[in-house]
């Protein structure tokens, strides 16, 4: 559906670099990267607002790199939804039907449809400003869905909202993608947001895509530090091949245990491990874990709401590592579970995965 | 917040007294009979009309050339851009006979510009076109202001999804940022006919006659005294009182229902 092909945009000082991207019909893509790593300026870019110094965007099998943003048939929802402010919740909604010139009453129904499907049909007659950021959002969604979209562009739509709306339209854009089947490259900074919206995930840091492929893949198997930080594995603990073995600050990992890639290690890389590889009282099978050894408890934290409590374990090597713990797992361990005691842990290797040390910057 | 609220007021106040005071001395002084007199004197309500008409021009010509300029100067990046807006601005800062002798270097019989509009039978010497040339050159800042911050005041976004939306350059321009901003821009321009209808400077170096009512009252005042030039003057203030009331009443800000 969507298809870019070594992108190249220059806006000032500041420059997207060799971008390709694959997005196939129907996908959920989650463009994840932190604030000013060039996200908006990429999903404006596949709209057609800014024109690439370099590089293909075929969209639906067609060249469109220089295509005008109004005939690449795209919608764009921003985060602060820019809904036109003279028109009425209706007109805004049927901005683009009026200007394909769509009969009147084709336009009523289609637009009291797709109010109805997204629960605005009672605001039509309101002004934007006498709408709710929830409700703006729907709007914005609305006027983008009645054009048939190829590819929805959604550039942080659930940023500005408070909790409770940012979960109801956070289901709201599910449903969208399931009941309509519609293209989404939706842009967040939110990791929660694109593990619950996402199929595809492409990450992005400085202008460039580090990596894109299936979600899963890309959480189990980031291909560096940045991507692994970028998909919330905060424990990474760098280490150093030597006659096939992994030495670490902590000791040596066994090698022989890591769960992938293990064949071609470069000589110094970066073990990433997700807080669930890290156990605490290890009792499954001793074959399991990569390491095994004994780290003080620095800080216990209930996070506030989820039941989960965040448990940092601190070597005498200076590492710091996080692990999670649902609460009935903290009380079964809660005599134990105590600023200053010492543990023993162990590393699943099924968990541990590397990075080279050279991207990890 | 009491003494916030009284210093605000109170400098307020004096500021609003200084522009009032002259002017109403000028109405109150002004004698009954002359006023009378003057209102139906041919000669004057000939030069207001004509006052207000070449100001209308110049105005109107000026939002055709000033507006596109306007959103140029709100939306694009461009070399050069400070200085096209100091351009802009240079009118406001020069002695207006400066500018008036500049124009007539130009559009005068000896420049080619002035020999080329000669040929369409356009004359700017002593003539309305030139008058309301004289009006446009000086005032043209304010318009051409008013309007840039109103293009910059629209989230440029807004077009940007009018064209994903299926608008053409022309229509998002339209549909969207002149749709938004048209108050910014009728508020210019009220500021730049007025500015048009007070200019006296510029105007004298091209076009003594036909004679616009600031010239009307600066020979009146030579040749006849304050006393007859003052109820010129009143009879113009109260006119563009009014007609700027009403402008103005028209480009407010309406309530959002």
């Amino acid at each position: 559906m969507l298809r870019l092909e070594g992108i190249d945009v220059r806006l000032g000082e500041f420059q997207l670099r060799d971008v390709s991207l694959h997005v196939k019909a129907g996908t959920y893509l989650t463009l994840l990267g932190s604030t000013g790593t060039g996200k908006t300026v990429l999903l404006e870019t596949i709209a057609g607002v800014h024109k690439p110094t370099s590089g293909r965007i075929h969209i639906k099998g067609l060249d469109a790199t220089r295509l005008a943003p109004e005939k690449r048939h795209l919608g764009i929802v921003y985060q602060d939804y820019v809904l036109f402010p003279h028109l009425t919740v209706l007109r805004n909604i049927a901005f683009g039907l009026h200007l394909k010139g769509t009969p009147e009453r084709k336009i009523k129904g289609v637009v009291e449809e797709m109010a109805d499907f997204l629960e605005i049909g009672h605001l039509l007659k309101r002004r934007p400003s006498r709408l709710s950021g929830g409700e703006r959002q729907r709007v914005a969604l609305a006027r983008a869905l009645v054009m048939e979209p190829y590819v929805l562009l959604l550039d942080e739509p659930l940023s500005a909202l408070d909790r409770v709306t940012r979960s109801r339209i956070q289901n709201e854009l599910k449903r969208i993608h399931t009941q309509l089947g519609v293209t989404i490259v939706h842009i967040t900074h939110d990791l929660a947001e694109a593990f619950f919206l996402a199929d595809q995930l492409a990450v992005m840091k400085d202008g460039r895509i580090l990596q894109n492929g299936a979600l899963e893949e890309v959480c189990r198997h980031p291909n560096s530090r940045s991507v692994a930080e970028l998909v919330g594995i905060e424990n990474l603990i760098t280490a150093t091949v030597e006659d096939n073995r992994l030495v670490t600050v902590m000791g040596d990992v066994d090698l022989a245990r890591l769960s992938a890639g293990k064949d071609d290690l470069p000589e110094r890389i970066c073990l990433t491990l997700p807080g669930w590889s890290i156990e605490l009282f290890p009792d499954g099978d001793p074959q399991d874990y990569v390491w095994q050894g004994s780290l003080s408890i620095s800080d216990v934290y209930l996070m506030n709401g989820s039941g989960i409590v965040e448990v940092t374990l601190a070597h005498n090597g200076g590492k710091n590592l996080k692990t999670y713990l649902s609460r009935r797992e903290a009380k079964a361990i809660s005599a134990n579970l105590r600023i200053g005691n010492t543990v023993p842990v162990g590393f699943l290797g099924k968990g541990v995965y590397w990075v080279p040390q050279e991207l990890s910057l | 917040m009491k003494n916030f609220k009284i210093v605000i007021s109170g400098l307020s106040g004096i500021l609003v007294l200084i522009i009032v005071i002259p002017l109403a001395r000028m109405v109150v002084s002004a004698e009954p009979g002359v006023l009378r007199s003057t209102i139906s004197d041919p000669e004057v309500i000939q030069s207001i009309l004509l006052t207000l008409r070449a100001a209308l021009w110049a105005t109107l010509s000026c939002i055709l050339f000033g507006v596109p300029l306007a959103y140029a100067l709100a939306r694009w990046r461009f070399p050069g851009k400070s200085i096209v807006q100091g351009i802009v601005d240079l009118p406001v800062m020069i002695p207006h006979t400066a500018a008036g002798i500049a124009l007539l270097m130009v559009y005068g019989r000896e420049f080619f510009l002035g020999k080329a509009f000669g040929l369409l039978g356009i004359s700017f010497m002593g003539t309305v076109p030139g008058i309301s040339l004289a009006m446009a050159f000086v005032s043209l800042p304010f318009l051409v202001n008013a309007a840039r911050d109103g293009f910059l005041s629209v989230d440029p976004r807004l077009e940007r999804v009018a064209r994903t939306l299926g608008a053409s350059p022309w229509q998002a321009f339209f549909k969207v940022s002149l749709a938004l901003c048209w108050r910014s821009i009728l508020s210019g321009a009220i500021m730049m006919w007025a500015r048009g209808i007070a200019e006296f400077g510029a105007v004298i170096v091209l076009a003594y006659h036909p004679m616009i009512a600031p010239v009307l009252i600066w020979e009146r005042l030579e040749n006849y005294g304050l006393k007859y030039a003052s109820p010129v003057a009143v009879i113009l203030i109260l006119l563009c009182l009014l007609i700027f009331s009403g402008l103005r009443w028209l480009a407010r800000e309406q309530k959002e229902v």
